[in-house]
């Protein structure tokens, strides 16, 4: 027996003898950006669906079958990758073909080169192989750049990813999350209810001081106001990252239930202050429940996320950005409104009893979920 | 080698888990082994792999809705019989090219138990509501009742169970309506009583279909182990003795035998089922119990099978990987957080139990507190639990 046969029969003992797992199916995509290479691995099974393998229909793929579908083969999977540059799409260059193993059989892996124009790095990979075929096909992308290693995973709903990583997809990552904090925050009716419930109470105390020092009020409220917006969002950082690093969590029905809750307390305390009149300290405290609800938002934002401090960092500054935005807005005609006669007597009556009526609903909606 | 994942997966929380898998595994310090060598030199004559006998989706299955409903049901009977769920994202195909409004209340049906096997149970419980809603079909009412029944059961819903079963009852009446009452019954403080009430009704209903029949000795078999008797085995054995690919109930008695210090037993009941994940880690632990030589050949196929779930970021393997990191790595923190992410969505007694294991293994008593609230507050006990102390 030659060494070639001999290593031919140990390749096949490896793979003979044990029932291979099922599992979904999963192509591997090894990008190296040191060398510019990328290996691509699809299990036999799925290059099947793919490319007529199976010659004599006896439901058994030998070496011979593969070996005669080479060109088809390779087609295929160059046809399901696409590698782009700054300058447009990169070539592959042909380097290695052969058979590999994962824990559910043999794979057909094949080597590149990429080749970009001038000579530069690709920036990113494009893969839609057998997402036609089946759709719980995945793209298991490794990707190498010196020293450090990233995983990601490429779907139909995600087939592009980007290659570059570093600062850049650092940055990016602080935009995206930036923004959706902002947006979040403005979508968001709970958050915005609560929010004017905390700045009521600052206006009334404005109206009754106005006599004393009228110019200097506006100012000084602002800014405190701001501080306990702020006390809100220092809070709610802590939790929502003690909630993403699942260091402590919540179950989400009970979260959102008792957010309701504390909206339909807040505009309570506002008429009754059974809570205290220190606004930033039960600013603070609520913040902590609010924070919990924010995790379950930030929770279908990050798949794919590489950095989640960055993630975290950027969510909960959008969310900052967004109350004071809203402050810098809302308030000044609040305050104006509160030299109307009617304000205290009707307007803010009525926003408290309207907030604490949805509020209320919102408690018994949710609270039948749990 | 296997990966050192820094952060654990992130969770939503409620009942839904984060748009199937589709997060991706966020270490970039992530240390993955070598991928395997490109070997060029195979022979000619050697079989590489053998195709299941089951071909995917055939384009014929577009031509009608009940063409398509045939190849759905084949593609997910398929999956369920092996454990494969390639075959669901075969079935799921089908569905994505279809527009969602022009779907008949049989494909909705279809579309939710799809959605159940998932791990999606919301989507699934707003298809099956929308086809109680709209239909007047029996055989669709049916059908949507009972996976509706189902999946409250699973999540441990007993409320929303209990008036399902009994609507079950009243429109189609039979042993699968007296399992439904029977098991909705034995979670909620009352199993002795439905044990033998669900006897009674085993031994009185004549013309009993088999489905029906295998269904209260599946269910006969796990309120037995809850109640800590021999016959549950008896019971499990019935069902596959008719039915050797019920998946399920493989499981429970396999896991019963390794309960009850009988690891040959396990051995043999999972003997031709390495392929399926939870049988295999079943497996694997009656391996290791009984110091087989086989033991860490099969622990480290599972290792490389949970580091390729975690790097696609499949949730649907929680309950497995839970398992595995407390009986096999000996990691009850890691087993832990696993059983805590899976019994946030599942509810049955063996995920219970492996929380509860999981949870006095890490001395986590805030877990442990949680767990053992939640059986308190359903009236929940099960001799298969761990004892309090």
């Amino acid at each position: 027996m030659s060494a070639k046969q001999l290593l031919a029969v140990l390749i096949m003992a490896a793979f003979a003898g044990t029932a291979f797992a099922h599992k979904a199916s999963d192509s591997f995509l090894y990008v190296d950006m040191d060398a510019s290479e990328v290996r691509i691995d699809i299990a036999l099974r799925d290059l099947a669906l793919l490319v007529p393998l199976d010659a004599n229909g006896d439901q058994r793929i030998t070496g011979q079958e593969l070996r005669a579908q080479r060109t088809l083969a390779t087609q295929a999977v160059e046809n399901g990758i696409t590698l782009t540059g700054e300058q447009g799409v990169c070539k592959l260059r042909g380097q290695a073909w052969g058979l590999s193993a994962h824990s559910d059989g043999p794979y057909l892996a094949t080597q590149y080169r990429i080749d970009c124009s001038n000579g530069e790095l690709p920036k990113q990979i494009e893969y839609t192989l057998l997402f036609d075929q089946d759709s719980l096909h995945r793209g298991l992308v490794q990707i190498t750049s010196g020293e450090t290693r990233s995983l990601t995973v490429l779907s139909p709903e995600k087939p592009v990813v980007d290659l570059t990583g570093g600062a850049t997809g650092a940055w990016d990552t602080f935009g995206t999350f930036l923004y959706e904090g902002i947006v979040h925050l403005l979508m968001g009716l709970d958050h915005m209810l609560f929010l004017l419930v905390l700045v009521l109470p600052a206006t009334l105390i404005i109206r009754r001081q106005s006599n004393q020092t009228p110019t200097h009020s506006f100012k000084s409220r602002l800014l405190q106001l701001a501080g306990i917006v702020t006390a809100f969002t220092v809070a709610h950082s802590i939790t929502l990252a003690l909630s993403a690093l699942n260091i402590v969590r919540l179950p989400i029905a009970w979260v959102e239930t008792v957010i309701a809750f504390s909206i339909a307390a807040a505009a309570l305390n506002v008429v009754w202050p059974f809570l205290g009149r220190k606004t930033w300290k039960l600013a603070f405290a609520f913040g902590l429940i609010h924070g919990f609800g924010f995790a379950s938002v930030l929770g279908d934002l990050t798949g794919g996320v590489s950095n989640l401090a960055i993630a975290l960092a950027g969510f909960n500054l959008g969310v900052e950005f967004g109350q004071l935005g809203l402050l810098i807005i809302g308030f000044p005609l609040l305050y104006a409104l509160a030299h109307v006669r009617v304000y205290q007597r009707f307007i803010v009556p009525l926003i408290l009893m309207g907030v604490g009526i949805i509020s209320l609903m919102w408690v018994a909606e949710r609270a039948g979920s749990i | 080698m296997h990966p050192v994942f820094s952060l654990p997966a992130l969770r939503r929380g409620g009942a839904f888990w984060i748009g199937l898998g589709l997060l991706g595994v966020l270490c970039s310090s992530a240390v993955m082994a070598a991928p395997s060598p490109i070997q060029s030199d195979f022979d000619d004559d050697a079989v590489l792999v053998t195709l299941p006998e089951s071909a995917p989706a055939s384009d014929g299955a577009r031509s009608s809705p009940e063409a398509m409903a045939r190849e759905i049901q084949r593609l997910i009977s398929e999956a369920r019989r092996s454990g494969d769920p390639r075959f669901l994202g075969y079935a799921e195909r089908l569905f994505n090219q279809q527009a969602s409004q022009g779907l008949t209340d049989p494909l909705l049906v279809l579309r939710a138990t799809l959605a159940q096997s998932l791990h999606r149970f919301d989507a699934a419980r707003q298809d099956l509501e929308t086809v109680l809603d709209r239909s007047d079909a029996p055989a669709q009412r049916t059908q949507a009742l009972l996976t509706l029944a189902n999946i409250e059961m699973v999540q441990g819903h007993y409320d929303r169970a209990r008036p399902l079963c009994e609507q079950l009852t009243a429109e189609y009446p039979g042993l699968i309506a007296s399992s439904c009452q029977a098991q909705v019954a034995a979670r909620t403080g009352s199993a002795k009583a439905a044990y033998n009430e669900l006897t009674a009704a085993t031994r009185s209903l004549s013309n009993v279909s088999i489905q029906g029949y295998l269904w209260a000795q599946g269910t006969l078999g796990d309120i037995a182990a809850q109640l800590g008797r021999g016959s549950a085995a008896e019971h499990w054995q019935r069902v596959l003795s008719q039915d050797p690919d019920d998946l399920y109930t493989r499981a429970q008695l396999a896991d019963w035998y390794l309960q009850n210090r009988k690891p040959r037993q396990a051995l043999v009941a999972t003997e031709g089922y390495e392929a399926v994940d939870n049988l295999a880690v079943i497996r694997a632990v009656a391996l290791h119990r009984l110091n087989h030589p086989d033991a860490p050949a099969l622990a480290s196929r599972l290792r490389e099978r949970f580091e390729e779930a975690l790097w696609r970021g499949s949730m649907l393997h929680q309950r497995d990987l839970s398992r595995f990191e407390l009986d096999i790595e000996q990691r009850p923190k890691d087993a832990l957080q696993h059983a805590m992410a899976n019994w946030d969505t599942q509810r049955e007694p063996l995920d219970t139990r492996l929380a509860l294991r999981a949870a006095i293994a890490a001395q986590d008593n805030t877990a442990l507190g949680q767990v053992r609230g939640w059986l308190k507050q359903q009236n929940q006990s099960d001799a298969r639990y761990p004892e309090e102390s």
